[in-house]
Protein backbone atom coordinates (compact mmCIF):
# COMPACT_ATOMS: atom_id res chain seq x y z
CA UNK A 1 0.00 0.00 0.00
CA UNK A 2 2.81 2.26 0.59
CA UNK A 3 4.28 1.58 -2.19
CA UNK A 4 1.52 2.75 -4.28
CA UNK A 5 1.15 5.67 -2.42
CA UNK A 6 4.82 6.97 -2.74
CA UNK A 7 4.37 5.92 -6.26
CA UNK A 8 0.87 8.21 -7.08
CA UNK A 9 2.78 10.86 -5.27
CA UNK A 10 5.45 10.76 -7.61
CA UNK A 11 3.14 10.29 -10.80
CA UNK A 12 1.62 13.44 -9.31
CA UNK A 13 5.11 15.67 -8.52
CA UNK A 14 5.86 14.29 -12.12
CA UNK A 15 2.83 15.84 -13.42
CA UNK A 16 3.33 19.19 -11.60
CA UNK A 17 7.06 19.31 -13.49
CA UNK A 18 5.60 18.34 -16.53
CA UNK A 19 2.46 20.96 -16.32
CA UNK A 20 5.48 23.80 -15.91
CA UNK A 21 7.24 22.39 -18.84
CA UNK A 22 4.54 22.41 -20.86
CA UNK A 23 3.73 26.12 -20.14
CA UNK A 24 7.11 27.14 -20.62
CA UNK A 25 7.75 24.99 -23.56
CA UNK A 26 4.96 26.95 -25.19
CA UNK A 27 6.16 30.18 -23.93
CA UNK A 28 9.34 29.76 -25.43
CA UNK A 29 8.36 28.68 -28.83
CA UNK A 30 5.77 31.63 -29.02
CA UNK A 31 8.55 33.97 -28.20
CA UNK A 32 10.96 32.29 -30.00
CA UNK A 33 8.44 31.90 -32.95
CA UNK A 34 9.42 28.61 -33.52
CA UNK A 35 5.84 26.61 -34.56
CA UNK A 36 4.17 26.14 -37.60
CA UNK A 37 2.64 29.94 -37.26
CA UNK A 38 6.32 30.65 -38.51
CA UNK A 39 5.24 29.99 -41.86
CA UNK A 40 3.40 33.68 -41.58
CA UNK A 41 6.51 35.12 -39.96
CA UNK A 42 8.74 34.18 -42.72
CA UNK A 43 5.72 34.82 -45.62
CA UNK A 44 4.92 38.30 -44.53
CA UNK A 45 8.57 40.35 -45.87
CA UNK A 46 7.44 38.32 -49.15
CA UNK A 47 4.40 40.47 -49.11
CA UNK A 48 5.34 43.32 -48.11
CA UNK A 49 5.20 43.08 -44.44
CA UNK A 50 8.48 43.95 -42.60
CA UNK A 51 8.36 42.90 -39.02
CA UNK A 52 10.54 42.95 -36.11
CA UNK A 53 9.07 38.74 -34.79
CA UNK A 54 12.08 36.53 -34.15
CA UNK A 55 11.81 33.74 -36.45
CA UNK A 56 13.54 30.25 -35.31
CA UNK A 57 11.84 27.56 -36.88
CA UNK A 58 14.51 25.50 -38.70
CA UNK A 59 13.07 22.84 -36.95
CA UNK A 60 9.74 21.33 -35.58
CA UNK A 61 9.40 21.86 -31.38
CA UNK A 62 9.43 18.08 -31.24
CA UNK A 63 13.10 16.89 -32.37
CA UNK A 64 14.34 20.77 -31.13
CA UNK A 65 13.28 19.72 -27.62
CA UNK A 66 14.11 16.00 -27.95
CA UNK A 67 17.53 17.27 -28.62
CA UNK A 68 17.82 19.61 -25.99
CA UNK A 69 16.25 17.38 -23.32
CA UNK A 70 18.21 14.51 -24.05
CA UNK A 71 21.26 16.61 -24.25
CA UNK A 72 21.02 17.51 -20.52
CA UNK A 73 19.51 14.06 -19.32
CA UNK A 74 22.98 12.55 -21.06
CA UNK A 75 25.10 15.04 -19.55
CA UNK A 76 23.59 15.00 -15.93
CA UNK A 77 23.64 11.27 -16.84
CA UNK A 78 27.16 11.10 -17.55
CA UNK A 79 27.88 13.45 -14.33
CA UNK A 80 25.94 11.24 -11.85
CA UNK A 81 27.92 8.37 -13.14
CA UNK A 82 30.90 9.72 -11.67
CA UNK A 83 29.37 10.50 -8.49
CA UNK A 84 27.86 14.33 -8.72
CA UNK A 85 25.14 15.43 -6.97
CA UNK A 86 21.33 14.30 -8.44
CA UNK A 87 20.21 17.90 -8.40
CA UNK A 88 23.20 19.72 -9.46
CA UNK A 89 23.50 17.04 -12.59
CA UNK A 90 20.58 18.27 -13.35
CA UNK A 91 21.00 21.64 -13.09
CA UNK A 92 24.32 21.29 -15.07
CA UNK A 93 22.95 19.04 -17.77
CA UNK A 94 19.91 21.62 -18.51
CA UNK A 95 22.34 24.47 -18.57
CA UNK A 96 24.80 22.95 -20.82
CA UNK A 97 21.61 22.46 -22.96
CA UNK A 98 20.19 25.38 -23.11
CA UNK A 99 23.62 27.00 -24.15
CA UNK A 100 22.90 24.76 -27.53
CA UNK A 101 19.60 26.49 -27.72
CA UNK A 102 20.79 29.82 -27.20
CA UNK A 103 23.28 28.71 -30.23
CA UNK A 104 20.45 27.41 -32.14
CA UNK A 105 18.72 30.43 -31.58
CA UNK A 106 21.32 33.05 -32.68
CA UNK A 107 22.05 30.80 -36.34
CA UNK A 108 18.77 30.11 -36.67
CA UNK A 109 17.39 33.79 -36.60
CA UNK A 110 20.22 35.09 -38.36
CA UNK A 111 19.81 32.63 -41.45
CA UNK A 112 16.11 32.63 -41.77
CA UNK A 113 16.74 36.42 -41.23
CA UNK A 114 19.26 36.93 -43.86
CA UNK A 115 17.78 34.79 -46.42
CA UNK A 116 15.07 37.24 -46.27
CA UNK A 117 17.59 40.34 -47.82
CA UNK A 118 15.99 40.59 -51.25
CA UNK A 119 12.70 41.73 -49.64
CA UNK A 120 14.45 44.63 -47.39
CA UNK A 121 13.87 42.29 -44.40
CA UNK A 122 16.73 43.74 -41.54
CA UNK A 123 18.66 41.65 -39.32
CA UNK A 124 17.71 43.99 -35.99
CA UNK A 125 20.61 43.02 -33.81
CA UNK A 126 18.77 44.68 -30.76
CA UNK A 127 16.03 41.83 -30.93
CA UNK A 128 18.53 39.23 -30.98
CA UNK A 129 20.33 40.94 -27.84
CA UNK A 130 16.76 41.01 -26.39
CA UNK A 131 15.44 38.21 -27.24
CA UNK A 132 17.03 35.33 -26.93
CA UNK A 133 17.99 35.14 -23.48
CA UNK A 134 14.36 35.46 -22.90
CA UNK A 135 13.81 32.12 -25.12
CA UNK A 136 16.63 30.74 -23.31
CA UNK A 137 15.17 31.41 -19.87
CA UNK A 138 12.13 29.49 -20.92
CA UNK A 139 13.88 26.67 -22.49
CA UNK A 140 15.90 26.31 -19.15
CA UNK A 141 12.64 26.21 -17.33
CA UNK A 142 11.29 23.31 -19.97
CA UNK A 143 14.40 21.67 -20.31
CA UNK A 144 14.75 21.26 -16.51
CA UNK A 145 11.78 19.95 -15.77
CA UNK A 146 11.51 17.88 -18.01
CA UNK A 147 14.98 16.12 -17.05
CA UNK A 148 13.85 16.40 -13.62
CA UNK A 149 10.34 14.26 -14.46
CA UNK A 150 12.69 11.68 -16.05
CA UNK A 151 15.34 11.42 -13.40
CA UNK A 152 12.18 11.04 -11.09
CA UNK A 153 10.46 8.54 -13.10
CA UNK A 154 13.67 5.91 -13.16
CA UNK A 155 14.78 6.65 -9.82
CA UNK A 156 11.20 6.18 -7.90
CA UNK A 157 9.69 4.53 -10.13
CA UNK A 158 11.78 2.26 -11.67
CA UNK A 159 11.34 2.74 -15.44
CA UNK A 160 14.10 0.53 -17.17
CA UNK A 161 15.10 3.26 -19.75
CA UNK A 162 18.69 5.37 -19.56
CA UNK A 163 18.15 9.14 -18.44
CA UNK A 164 19.47 10.16 -22.19
CA UNK A 165 17.28 7.79 -23.68
CA UNK A 166 13.89 8.85 -21.27
CA UNK A 167 15.00 12.46 -22.56
CA UNK A 168 14.69 11.72 -25.82
CA UNK A 169 11.15 9.95 -25.44
CA UNK A 170 9.54 12.30 -23.40
CA UNK A 171 11.59 15.67 -24.95
CA UNK A 172 9.78 14.68 -28.40
CA UNK A 173 6.64 14.29 -26.44
CA UNK A 174 6.59 17.61 -24.84
CA UNK A 175 7.19 19.65 -28.42
CA UNK A 176 4.49 17.69 -30.18
CA UNK A 177 2.01 18.30 -26.84
CA UNK A 178 3.44 22.05 -26.99
CA UNK A 179 3.07 22.36 -30.70
CA UNK A 180 -0.35 20.87 -30.76
CA UNK A 181 -1.95 22.84 -28.14
CA UNK A 182 -0.50 26.31 -28.24
CA UNK A 183 0.27 26.75 -32.16
CA UNK A 184 -3.59 28.07 -32.88
CA UNK A 185 -3.57 30.58 -30.19
CA UNK A 186 -0.68 32.06 -31.40
CA UNK A 187 -1.22 31.50 -34.76
CA UNK A 188 -4.41 33.09 -35.28
CA UNK A 189 -5.23 34.22 -31.86
CA UNK A 190 -2.03 36.83 -31.54
CA UNK A 191 -0.42 37.26 -35.24
CA UNK A 192 -3.66 38.37 -36.53
CA UNK A 193 -5.46 39.88 -34.08
CA UNK A 194 -6.53 42.53 -36.00
CA UNK A 195 -9.23 39.74 -37.67
CA UNK A 196 -12.76 39.01 -36.29
CA UNK A 197 -12.32 37.10 -33.01
CA UNK A 198 -14.51 33.60 -33.21
CA UNK A 199 -13.63 32.37 -37.05
CA UNK A 200 -10.30 30.95 -39.24
CA UNK A 201 -8.40 33.45 -40.88
CA UNK A 202 -9.17 33.75 -44.63
CA UNK A 203 -6.61 32.18 -46.68
CA UNK A 204 -6.25 35.08 -48.74
CA UNK A 205 -5.00 37.54 -46.02
CA UNK A 206 -1.87 34.94 -45.39
CA UNK A 207 0.95 37.12 -44.32
CA UNK A 208 -0.49 39.96 -43.13
CA UNK A 209 0.42 39.84 -39.83
CA UNK A 210 0.02 41.90 -36.70
CA UNK A 211 3.22 44.45 -36.81
CA UNK A 212 2.65 47.23 -34.39
CA UNK A 213 1.75 47.52 -30.42
CA UNK A 214 0.34 50.16 -28.37
CA UNK A 215 3.78 52.05 -28.63
CA UNK A 216 6.10 51.50 -31.81
CA UNK A 217 6.44 47.81 -33.64
CA UNK A 218 5.58 44.64 -31.80
CA UNK A 219 8.12 42.26 -30.00
CA UNK A 220 8.04 38.73 -30.06
CA UNK A 221 8.29 39.62 -26.46
CA UNK A 222 4.51 40.50 -26.73
CA UNK A 223 3.52 37.62 -28.31
CA UNK A 224 5.42 35.86 -24.71
CA UNK A 225 2.96 37.86 -22.71
CA UNK A 226 -0.23 37.58 -24.74
CA UNK A 227 0.47 33.41 -25.46
CA UNK A 228 1.18 33.18 -21.73
CA UNK A 229 -2.18 33.54 -20.60
CA UNK A 230 -3.78 31.36 -22.96
CA UNK A 231 -1.81 28.66 -25.12
CA UNK A 232 0.64 28.36 -22.52
CA UNK A 233 -1.36 27.13 -19.81
CA UNK A 234 -3.15 25.13 -22.15
CA UNK A 235 -0.43 23.34 -23.34
CA UNK A 236 1.01 22.61 -20.20
CA UNK A 237 -2.15 21.05 -19.09
CA UNK A 238 -2.06 18.71 -21.88
CA UNK A 239 1.27 17.42 -21.14
CA UNK A 240 0.71 17.35 -17.22
CA UNK A 241 -2.41 15.05 -17.93
CA UNK A 242 -0.23 13.06 -20.23
CA UNK A 243 2.62 12.24 -18.18
CA UNK A 244 -0.27 12.30 -14.78
CA UNK A 245 -2.38 9.75 -16.25
CA UNK A 246 0.23 7.55 -18.22
CA UNK A 247 1.64 6.80 -14.96
CA UNK A 248 -1.31 6.82 -12.36
CA UNK A 249 -2.98 4.14 -14.22
CA UNK A 250 0.23 1.43 -14.28
CA UNK A 251 1.17 2.54 -10.95
CA UNK A 252 -2.22 1.75 -9.40
CA UNK A 253 -3.83 -0.20 -11.92
CA UNK A 254 -1.06 -2.86 -13.45
CA UNK A 255 -1.05 -5.03 -9.98
CA UNK A 256 -4.81 -6.27 -11.50
CA UNK A 257 -5.19 -8.73 -14.04
CA UNK A 258 -1.47 -9.76 -14.61
CA UNK A 259 -1.07 -6.32 -16.13
CA UNK A 260 -3.79 -5.80 -18.11
CA UNK A 261 -5.46 -4.00 -15.53
CA UNK A 262 -3.22 -0.89 -16.50
CA UNK A 263 -4.07 -1.85 -20.49
CA UNK A 264 -8.04 -1.54 -19.26
CA UNK A 265 -7.77 1.51 -17.31
CA UNK A 266 -5.73 3.42 -20.24
CA UNK A 267 -8.91 2.46 -22.80
CA UNK A 268 -11.54 3.80 -19.86
CA UNK A 269 -9.47 7.23 -19.34
CA UNK A 270 -9.28 7.70 -23.21
CA UNK A 271 -13.00 6.84 -23.59
CA UNK A 272 -13.64 9.48 -20.75
CA UNK A 273 -11.73 12.17 -22.79
CA UNK A 274 -13.71 11.32 -26.10
CA UNK A 275 -16.83 12.21 -24.43
CA UNK A 276 -15.50 15.38 -23.19
CA UNK A 277 -14.23 16.21 -26.10
CA UNK A 278 -17.80 15.48 -27.87
CA UNK A 279 -19.15 17.66 -25.19
CA UNK A 280 -16.90 20.41 -25.70
CA UNK A 281 -17.78 20.26 -29.37
CA UNK A 282 -21.83 19.57 -28.92
CA UNK A 283 -21.44 22.94 -26.90
CA UNK A 284 -19.93 24.89 -29.41
CA UNK A 285 -22.18 24.36 -32.15
CA UNK A 286 -24.77 25.05 -30.48
CA UNK A 287 -23.66 28.30 -28.36
CA UNK A 288 -21.83 29.92 -31.50
CA UNK A 289 -23.84 28.62 -34.63
CA UNK A 290 -23.13 28.43 -38.02
CA UNK A 291 -21.75 31.16 -39.84
CA UNK A 292 -24.19 31.53 -42.78
CA UNK A 293 -27.78 32.00 -42.51
CA UNK A 294 -28.13 29.37 -45.74
CA UNK A 295 -26.41 26.47 -43.40
CA UNK A 296 -28.84 27.02 -40.51
CA UNK A 297 -31.89 26.68 -42.51
CA UNK A 298 -29.98 23.56 -43.50
CA UNK A 299 -29.36 22.66 -40.45
CA UNK A 300 -33.19 22.66 -39.25
CA UNK A 301 -34.65 21.33 -42.13
CA UNK A 302 -31.96 17.88 -41.30
CA UNK A 303 -32.98 18.11 -37.64
CA UNK B 1 -1.42 27.23 -50.95
CA UNK B 2 0.15 24.27 -51.97
CA UNK B 3 -0.48 22.71 -48.45
CA UNK B 4 -3.89 23.72 -48.52
CA UNK B 5 -4.72 22.10 -51.78
CA UNK B 6 -3.14 18.89 -50.77
CA UNK B 7 -0.80 18.47 -54.00
CA UNK B 8 -1.27 15.18 -55.26
CA UNK B 9 2.07 14.47 -56.04
CA UNK B 10 2.35 10.97 -56.84
CA UNK B 11 -1.16 10.52 -56.90
CA UNK B 12 -2.77 7.66 -55.01
CA UNK B 13 -1.96 4.59 -56.75
CA UNK B 14 0.43 1.94 -56.31
CA UNK B 15 3.65 1.98 -58.37
CA UNK B 16 4.12 -1.64 -59.43
CA UNK B 17 8.22 -1.38 -60.01
CA UNK B 18 8.56 0.35 -56.69
CA UNK B 19 6.42 -2.54 -55.21
CA UNK B 20 8.40 -5.29 -56.41
CA UNK B 21 11.76 -3.23 -55.20
CA UNK B 22 10.49 -2.90 -51.61
CA UNK B 23 9.30 -6.35 -51.47
CA UNK B 24 12.50 -7.63 -53.06
CA UNK B 25 14.00 -5.87 -50.15
CA UNK B 26 12.05 -7.44 -47.76
CA UNK B 27 12.68 -10.82 -48.72
CA UNK B 28 16.39 -10.11 -49.32
CA UNK B 29 16.74 -8.71 -45.75
CA UNK B 30 14.29 -11.91 -44.22
CA UNK B 31 16.83 -14.24 -46.42
CA UNK B 32 20.27 -12.93 -44.85
CA UNK B 33 19.00 -12.47 -41.19
CA UNK B 34 18.25 -16.36 -41.98
CA UNK B 35 21.10 -17.34 -43.21
CA UNK B 36 23.05 -15.41 -40.44
CA UNK B 37 21.06 -16.61 -37.64
CA UNK B 38 17.92 -18.57 -37.74
CA UNK B 39 16.62 -17.10 -34.41
CA UNK B 40 16.41 -14.06 -35.48
CA UNK B 41 13.80 -14.20 -38.45
CA UNK B 42 10.74 -14.20 -36.04
CA UNK B 43 12.34 -10.90 -34.09
CA UNK B 44 13.02 -9.19 -38.00
CA UNK B 45 9.46 -10.15 -39.04
CA UNK B 46 7.83 -8.67 -35.93
CA UNK B 47 9.60 -5.48 -36.57
CA UNK B 48 8.44 -5.27 -39.81
CA UNK B 49 4.73 -5.65 -38.38
CA UNK B 50 5.50 -3.13 -36.01
CA UNK B 51 7.16 -0.64 -39.25
CA UNK B 52 3.19 -1.63 -41.04
CA UNK B 53 1.91 -0.57 -37.87
CA UNK B 54 3.54 2.54 -37.55
CA UNK B 55 2.43 3.69 -40.84
CA UNK B 56 -0.75 2.63 -41.63
CA UNK B 57 -0.94 4.29 -37.87
CA UNK B 58 0.51 7.83 -38.93
CA UNK B 59 -2.68 7.90 -41.87
CA UNK B 60 -5.36 8.16 -39.34
CA UNK B 61 -4.13 10.84 -37.14
CA UNK B 62 -5.42 14.52 -38.48
CA UNK B 63 -2.85 17.03 -39.42
CA UNK B 64 -3.27 20.33 -40.15
CA UNK B 65 0.25 21.88 -40.09
CA UNK B 66 0.82 25.43 -40.85
CA UNK B 67 -2.82 26.17 -41.76
CA UNK B 68 -4.63 24.86 -39.24
CA UNK B 69 -2.23 26.78 -36.84
CA UNK B 70 -4.33 30.19 -38.67
CA UNK B 71 -7.21 28.07 -38.14
CA UNK B 72 -7.16 27.72 -42.50
CA UNK B 73 -8.00 23.86 -42.61
CA UNK B 74 -9.20 21.45 -39.62
CA UNK B 75 -6.06 19.06 -38.25
CA UNK B 76 -3.45 19.37 -35.00
CA UNK B 77 -1.38 22.23 -35.55
CA UNK B 78 1.95 20.37 -36.19
CA UNK B 79 3.84 18.03 -38.74
CA UNK B 80 2.69 14.42 -39.45
CA UNK B 81 5.89 12.80 -38.25
CA UNK B 82 6.21 15.15 -35.45
CA UNK B 83 2.78 14.29 -33.60
CA UNK B 84 2.95 10.78 -34.63
CA UNK B 85 6.58 10.73 -32.71
CA UNK B 86 4.96 12.14 -30.23
CA UNK B 87 1.82 9.47 -29.89
CA UNK B 88 3.82 6.47 -30.65
CA UNK B 89 7.03 7.19 -28.05
CA UNK B 90 4.66 7.91 -25.45
CA UNK B 91 3.40 4.64 -26.37
CA UNK B 92 6.91 3.12 -26.47
CA UNK B 93 7.29 4.33 -22.56
CA UNK B 94 4.52 2.39 -21.63
CA UNK B 95 5.41 -0.48 -23.77
CA UNK B 96 8.42 -0.75 -22.49
CA UNK B 97 7.63 -0.39 -18.81
CA UNK B 98 5.00 -3.01 -19.02
CA UNK B 99 8.13 -5.60 -21.12
CA UNK B 100 7.97 -7.83 -18.02
CA UNK B 101 4.46 -8.64 -18.04
CA UNK B 102 4.70 -10.55 -21.43
CA UNK B 103 4.36 -9.41 -24.70
CA UNK B 104 0.61 -8.67 -25.11
CA UNK B 105 0.63 -6.64 -21.90
CA UNK B 106 3.50 -4.74 -22.95
CA UNK B 107 1.92 -3.90 -26.52
CA UNK B 108 -1.40 -3.15 -25.04
CA UNK B 109 0.50 -0.88 -22.43
CA UNK B 110 2.14 0.86 -25.61
CA UNK B 111 -1.12 1.01 -27.61
CA UNK B 112 -3.00 2.86 -24.98
CA UNK B 113 0.04 4.97 -24.11
CA UNK B 114 0.11 6.51 -27.82
CA UNK B 115 -3.94 6.49 -27.75
CA UNK B 116 -3.60 8.38 -24.11
CA UNK B 117 -1.21 11.35 -25.68
CA UNK B 118 -3.20 11.54 -28.50
CA UNK B 119 -6.33 11.28 -26.71
CA UNK B 120 -5.46 14.38 -24.10
CA UNK B 121 -3.78 16.39 -27.08
CA UNK B 122 -6.55 16.51 -29.43
CA UNK B 123 -9.12 17.10 -26.70
CA UNK B 124 -6.85 20.17 -25.41
CA UNK B 125 -6.52 21.44 -29.19
CA UNK B 126 -10.29 21.46 -29.70
CA UNK B 127 -10.43 23.33 -26.23
CA UNK B 128 -8.30 25.59 -27.35
CA UNK B 129 -10.33 26.26 -30.65
CA UNK B 130 -13.29 26.22 -28.69
CA UNK B 131 -13.14 28.61 -25.34
CA UNK B 132 -10.21 30.28 -26.60
CA UNK B 133 -10.73 31.25 -30.07
CA UNK B 134 -14.19 30.90 -30.15
CA UNK B 135 -14.25 28.54 -33.03
CA UNK B 136 -16.46 25.28 -33.58
CA UNK B 137 -15.09 22.74 -35.51
CA UNK B 138 -15.58 22.04 -39.26
CA UNK B 139 -14.50 19.36 -41.77
CA UNK B 140 -13.32 20.66 -44.94
CA UNK B 141 -13.16 17.60 -46.75
CA UNK B 142 -16.83 16.21 -45.88
CA UNK B 143 -20.42 17.81 -45.44
CA UNK B 144 -21.46 15.03 -42.90
CA UNK B 145 -19.37 13.71 -39.40
CA UNK B 146 -19.15 9.49 -40.38
CA UNK B 147 -19.82 8.79 -36.77
CA UNK B 148 -22.01 11.63 -35.07
CA UNK B 149 -23.94 12.91 -38.13
CA UNK B 150 -23.57 16.80 -37.54
CA UNK B 151 -23.58 18.86 -40.71
CA UNK B 152 -20.33 21.13 -41.84
CA UNK B 153 -21.23 23.31 -44.28
CA UNK B 154 -22.58 26.31 -41.96
CA UNK B 155 -19.78 25.62 -39.80
CA UNK B 156 -17.08 26.67 -41.72
CA UNK B 157 -15.50 30.64 -41.31
CA UNK B 158 -15.35 32.53 -44.63
CA UNK B 159 -12.96 31.86 -46.75
CA UNK B 160 -11.54 28.65 -44.39
CA UNK B 161 -11.00 25.04 -45.57
CA UNK B 162 -12.46 24.65 -42.00
CA UNK B 163 -10.86 24.46 -38.63
CA UNK B 164 -10.36 22.29 -35.34
CA UNK B 165 -11.23 18.75 -34.88
CA UNK B 166 -14.65 17.39 -35.76
CA UNK B 167 -15.27 14.03 -33.81
CA UNK B 168 -13.84 11.56 -37.07
CA UNK B 169 -10.48 13.13 -36.83
CA UNK B 170 -10.44 12.97 -33.13
CA UNK B 171 -11.47 9.40 -33.25
CA UNK B 172 -8.46 9.00 -35.84
CA UNK B 173 -6.42 10.67 -33.56
CA UNK B 174 -6.58 8.03 -31.02
CA UNK B 175 -6.93 5.18 -33.43
CA UNK B 176 -3.49 6.22 -35.26
CA UNK B 177 -2.05 6.96 -31.49
CA UNK B 178 -2.91 3.56 -30.19
CA UNK B 179 -1.64 1.53 -33.73
CA UNK B 180 1.78 3.93 -33.72
CA UNK B 181 2.47 3.09 -30.15
CA UNK B 182 1.80 -0.71 -31.05
CA UNK B 183 4.18 -0.71 -33.66
CA UNK B 184 6.81 1.05 -31.78
CA UNK B 185 6.42 -1.07 -29.28
CA UNK B 186 6.60 -4.27 -30.86
CA UNK B 187 9.71 -2.85 -32.41
CA UNK B 188 11.10 -2.38 -29.07
CA UNK B 189 10.14 -5.75 -27.75
CA UNK B 190 11.57 -7.65 -30.66
CA UNK B 191 14.77 -5.88 -30.42
CA UNK B 192 15.05 -6.22 -27.07
CA UNK B 193 14.73 -9.83 -27.42
CA UNK B 194 17.54 -10.48 -29.63
CA UNK B 195 20.08 -7.94 -27.45
CA UNK B 196 19.02 -10.21 -24.37
CA UNK B 197 20.24 -13.28 -26.21
CA UNK B 198 23.14 -12.34 -28.00
CA UNK B 199 24.94 -9.54 -26.06
CA UNK B 200 25.74 -11.62 -22.78
CA UNK B 201 28.01 -13.94 -25.56
CA UNK B 202 29.32 -11.23 -27.32
CA UNK B 203 30.75 -9.58 -24.94
CA UNK B 204 31.31 -12.06 -22.64
CA UNK B 205 29.23 -10.27 -19.66
CA UNK B 206 26.72 -11.72 -17.61
CA UNK B 207 22.65 -11.00 -18.65
CA UNK B 208 22.17 -8.53 -15.48
CA UNK B 209 24.78 -6.57 -16.48
CA UNK B 210 23.60 -6.38 -20.40
CA UNK B 211 20.22 -5.14 -19.17
CA UNK B 212 20.87 -1.66 -19.44
CA UNK B 213 23.19 -2.01 -22.79
CA UNK B 214 20.53 -3.72 -24.17
CA UNK B 215 17.64 -1.63 -23.30
CA UNK B 216 19.32 1.16 -24.44
CA UNK B 217 20.08 -0.41 -27.48
CA UNK B 218 16.38 -1.59 -28.25
CA UNK B 219 14.79 1.71 -27.28
CA UNK B 220 17.38 3.89 -29.82
CA UNK B 221 16.63 1.59 -32.52
CA UNK B 222 13.10 1.29 -31.77
CA UNK B 223 13.01 5.14 -31.64
CA UNK B 224 15.06 5.45 -34.97
CA UNK B 225 12.73 3.16 -36.74
CA UNK B 226 9.93 4.50 -35.36
CA UNK B 227 11.06 7.92 -37.37
CA UNK B 228 12.03 6.32 -40.25
CA UNK B 229 8.12 4.52 -40.84
CA UNK B 230 6.73 7.75 -39.80
CA UNK B 231 8.84 10.34 -41.92
CA UNK B 232 8.08 8.05 -45.09
CA UNK B 233 4.42 7.91 -44.22
CA UNK B 234 4.24 11.99 -44.50
CA UNK B 235 5.90 11.77 -47.18
CA UNK B 236 3.35 9.66 -48.82
CA UNK B 237 0.41 11.98 -47.28
CA UNK B 238 1.92 15.59 -48.36
CA UNK B 239 1.62 18.45 -46.03
CA UNK B 240 -2.53 18.18 -44.58
CA UNK B 241 -4.42 15.00 -43.77
CA UNK B 242 -7.84 15.41 -41.75
CA UNK B 243 -8.25 11.54 -40.54
CA UNK B 244 -9.89 8.62 -42.12
CA UNK B 245 -12.53 10.38 -43.99
CA UNK B 246 -10.06 12.34 -45.91
CA UNK B 247 -9.34 10.90 -49.36
CA UNK B 248 -5.39 11.08 -48.93
CA UNK B 249 -6.37 8.08 -46.25
CA UNK B 250 -6.59 5.60 -49.26
CA UNK B 251 -3.09 6.35 -50.23
CA UNK B 252 -1.89 3.69 -47.08
CA UNK B 253 -0.93 1.07 -49.34
CA UNK B 254 1.85 2.39 -50.69
CA UNK B 255 3.30 4.28 -47.51
CA UNK B 256 2.28 0.42 -45.48
CA UNK B 257 4.81 -0.88 -48.67
CA UNK B 258 7.53 1.61 -48.26
CA UNK B 259 8.10 1.41 -44.65
CA UNK B 260 7.67 -2.44 -44.74
CA UNK B 261 11.08 -2.46 -46.61
CA UNK B 262 12.85 0.57 -44.72
CA UNK B 263 12.09 -1.55 -41.39
CA UNK B 264 13.23 -4.59 -42.68
CA UNK B 265 16.62 -2.80 -44.00
CA UNK B 266 16.97 -0.74 -40.84
CA UNK B 267 16.01 -4.11 -38.72
CA UNK B 268 18.63 -6.21 -40.23
CA UNK B 269 21.29 -3.40 -39.53
CA UNK B 270 20.03 -3.94 -35.78
CA UNK B 271 19.77 -7.64 -35.41
CA UNK B 272 23.57 -7.91 -37.80
CA UNK B 273 25.20 -5.32 -35.13
CA UNK B 274 25.06 -7.98 -32.43
CA UNK B 275 24.60 -11.37 -34.55
CA UNK B 276 28.22 -11.07 -36.50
Amino acid sequence: MEEILFGIGISALAGALATVAGAAEDTESDIGSQGDPNSQVQLAPQMGYIHRIYNKAISGEPPAYGLWVALAAGIAWALMAIQYNAILALIIGSAVAVFVQGVYATTAYLGRTASLAKFEQPVYIDILKSVTTVTMAHAFVAVFTTVTMCFLIIEALGHPFPLPLMGLVWGIALGAAGSATGNPFYGKERQYQNYPFGAGLPISASGDIVRYAEAGQRSSLDNGWFTSKGAGPASGICFGLIVFFELWRTILFEPFAAGWGAVIAGAVIIIVFMVIDRMVETWARKTYGPYTTEAATEEEATA
Amino acid sequence: MSALGGGSAGGEGINPTASVIALVIVLVSLGIAFALAPATLIPLIGVIIGGVLISFGVHFVPVGGAPAAMGQAPGIATGVAMLAAGGGLAGLFGGAWAAEMGIWVALGAGAMGGGLLMAITCLMVNVVYVYAMGIPAASGKVEKDPITGDTYAGYRSQGTEGHGLPFISYVGGVIGGILAGAGGTLIYLELLSVYEEALPSVLGMTPEGMSTLAVSLAGIFAVGMFLVAAVLTAYNITGTIEGPHDPKFKRWPRAVIGSSAACAACGLVAILLVVI
